[in-house]
């Protein structure tokens, strides 16, 4: 036991002396208590017990005995049954750091040392999932991505308060340029930005904002204030412009189509195009949670009960009939899942397994005619990851 | 999902669940509290009500009654997905589980016995262990004799299990076990007969509690003082006392400045500021050597939930209320 006010103190200044810094990892945290146990047991063996009240991955908890154990002998000493130096070793964590607690006893000197190891974030890349839909990781980062688009051998990456140009060199994406985009008011909580390139040439589309830039010969921007129609595609097939209500994450249903009809449809989240035996159908992912089924004209056909509220349309033709890529329902902090579909005038079936993401999908757009761009909050490690997801017809 | 029953045709609307994944804009949350707040304006410290201020305004107060807090359009971070928040003061918890099951409250406080109560699948948020349980001696009770002897009667794991209803963590540590990662050092076990020996001629004590819901625990430690041969009466609420039953909570994340409000809560000496967990360790056995302070629970902040409320978590680990991204599911077309 300690003893008075004075004392502890004394010991503190010595403790902060001698551990103030976490150790780098497990096997310096191991190492240090296995130093502090060899001098403790003056060269007699050691008895020891373990336990994990952590997080700690299996494969890391599993590897703290064997190291422990190795440390020990090297710092003269070893593990023995019944040995009067007994060690009790406990996993423990805080939010921020992994413990090793270690309750020691020789004789009537009872120590307790604790090491610890900050805890590192571990991704959660989830492999690509399913016979014919690849996903494929392409970028990731700690700040919100909206979208991500390509052009020749160049990235852009739009993110809430800048665009950046990323240039490939040795099989890495370099930060060639960025700009900084500002708005006046402040960005909606569920914010939706997307990117369009025609050659060099890009065109940004954000809540009360548009931008228009050139990658050549230096990246340029010119964003003002706007309430303009956002150009929704789908693969080569169809166009819509769409109205994003204000400061929020939906269109508000004025629509346009190729013909410049002009329509006032249930508000949605995205809209995509699918050819179904010829025919050219439109899907959209209604605020009300259903995927509404309609014609050329946007005339209801029919409706999907059971679909997220992203979906994009890509020119993969697999079985005659093009397809949609649907984000699945559920909450908007869950996990979320890519599945491909071919649509007909009242229905929808799955022509892939669903391809399971590490965490809600946050942007969905088309990404070129055969594919579309996925981003995905990381649940684990916070990062946003976006992902280029295509459908490959069977043989 | 099997591919053959994914075939998604419009006959299956009526029983298909309306979930969109992307937040929903609209909608109000009815929320529902037990304590009264009759105060002529909203609080301004604290958690719960006060976290309200980032992302909505006070639209209407009447304290001991209501409160309405409307969308703040300008909200940095963006304007919340709801509507606007309303809460139902002074409710009484068994009644807070009725509004629920009727559906006419969103957001409900579980106390232990509606925990026990809960229909099973019922969505709850809980917070990590944030309030700390704890007896605290009078400065003028300066027998650390009978300070130790109560420490050691209080049965704590028969508290937790028949009054807590298991919720929370028994503890004898300030610092929760998720904070510090070392509370599990400091013993819980009664030690009858060691108290006993320590209390032999101890003089009869009273005891003060703050909050009427701990009073059921306040009548068992009691009991288990007169085990150990400790007269304790447990006083009117206001009184003056020998001992306190308070609860304090765990301020921040950070388990160093955590240590040192809940010293400064209970009257103890400020401990010195330590990044170690080995450093923080002796800091806080220091702190209750003197058994001053008996913390006995950690508990966290539990709440049930409406299945139409999404985007939750709506608290955080402290328990915070994180209300702007939640928002309700739309009405069903």
């Amino acid at each position: 036991m300690l003893g008075g006010v004075t004392e502890w103190r004394a010991l503190l200044l010595l403790l902060s002396l001698s551990s103030l810094q976490a150790a780098d990892d497990i096997n310096a945290a191991v190492l240090s208590l296995a130093k502090k146990t060899a001098a403790l047991a003056h060269g007699e063996a050691v008895s020891a017990s373990y336990r994990n009240l952590s997080s700690l991955p299996p494969a890391d908890w599993g590897g703290l005995r064997g190291a422990f154990e190795s440390a020990l002998r090297d710092a003269g000493s070893r593990v023995a049954d019944n040995s009067p130096v007994e060690a009790r070793l406990t996993v423990s964590q805080t939010p921020a750091q992994y413990l090793i607690v270690e309750e020691a006893r020789h004789g009537d000197d009872r120590q307790v040392w604790i090491a610890s190891w900050n805890r590192a974030t571990t991704g959660a890349p989830t492999k690509p999932a399913g016979i014919s839909l690849q996903v494929t990781e392409i970028w990731r980062q700690p700040e919100q991505i909206l979208d991500v688009a390509f052009f020749n051998q160049g990235m852009l990456v739009l993110t809430p308060a800048k665009l950046t140009l990323y240039t490939k060199a040795n099989d890495a994406w370099i930060v060639r340029d960025s700009a900084a985009i500002s708005s006046s008011k402040p960005w909606p909580r569920d914010l939706r930005g997307h990117l369009r390139t025609t050659g060099s040439t890009f065109q940004i589309y954000l809540p009360g904002l548009a931008c228009n830039g050139n990658t050549a010969p230096s990246l340029s921007l010119d964003c003002r204030a706007s309430e303009a129609p956002w150009v929704l595609e789908s693969g080569n097939r169809g166009i819509l412009l769409a109205t994003l209500a204000a400061s929020r994450n939906y269109f508000d249903g004025r629509v346009v189509t190729q013909t410049g009809a002009r329509k006032t449809v249930a508000p949605f989240y995205s809209a995509a195009s699918v050819e179904s035996q010829g025919r050219t159908l439109w899907v959209m992912a209604q605020t009300d949670g259903r995927a509404q089924i309609a014609d050329g004209a946007l005339e209801p056909l029919g409706a999907i009960p059971q679909w997220g509220s992203d979906i994009a349309g890509i020119d993969a033709h697999c079985g005659g009939a093009s397809q949609v890529l649907a984000t699945r329902p559920g909450d908007y902090t869950e996990p979320d899942a890519l599945q491909s579909f071919t649509v007909s005038e009242h229905a929808a079936t799955p022509v892939t397994a669903p391809a399971l993401l590490p965490g809600p999908v946050t942007a969905f757009w088309p990404s070129g005619p055969a594919a579309a761009l996925a981003v995905a909050h990381d649940n684990v490690s916070g990062d946003f990851i976006a992902y280029l997801a295509t459908v490959a017809c069977a043989n | 999902m099997r591919i053959s029953a994914f075939i998604l045709t419009a006959c299956l609307l009526s029983a298909g669940a309306y979930a969109a994944t992307r937040p929903r804009y609209g909608g109000i949350l009815r929320v529902e509290l037990r304590a009264p707040f009759e105060t002529s304006d909203p609080p301004q410290s604290g958690f719960g009500i006060v976290d309200l201020s980032h992302g909505f305004q006070i639209n209407l107060w009447e304290g001991g009654r209501r409160a309405i807090f409307n969308a703040d359009d300008n909200a940095p971070g963006g304007r919340p997905f709801l509507d606007s928040v309303e809460i139902q003061l002074s409710r009484p918890l068994r009644e807070q589980s009725l509004d629920l099951e009727t559906g006419k409250a969103d957001l409900i406080e579980l106390g232990p016995n509606e925990i026990r109560r809960a229909p099973a699948g019922r969505k709850t948020w809980s917070s990590q262990p944030v309030r700390i349980i704890a007896l605290a001696f009078n400065p003028r009770a300066d027998d650390a004799r009978v300070r130790e002897a109560l420490a050691l009667a209080v049965d704590r794991a028969t508290i937790w299990t028949v009054i807590l209803q298991r919720q929370g963590e028994v503890s004898a540590a300030l610092l929760p076990q998720w904070l510090s990662g070392y509370a599990f050092l400091f013993p819980t076990a009664a030690d009858l007969p060691r108290a006993r020996s320590l209390a032999a001629g101890a003089k009869p004590l009273t005891l003060a509690v703050g909050d009427p819901m701990l009073r059921t625990i306040a009548d068992r430690i009691q009991l288990n003082a007169r085990d150990a041969g400790i007269t304790l009466t447990v006083a009117p609420s206001g009184s003056p006392a020998d001992i306190r039953l308070l609860e304090v909570r765990v301020p921040s994340t950070d388990p160093a400045r955590s240590l040192a409000a809940l010293a400064s809560a209970f009257g103890l000496p400020e401990p010195p500021h330590t990044d170690s967990p080995e450093a923080l360790y002796a800091a806080e056995r220091a702190l209750l050597e003197e058994r001053r302070v008996i913390p006995l629970f950690h508990l966290p902040d539990v709440y049930a939930v409406s299945p139409r409320v999404k985007g939750g978590p709506g608290i955080s680990p402290l328990g915070e209320w994180k209300f702007g991204d939640l928002w309700v599911e739309a009405p069903r077309p």
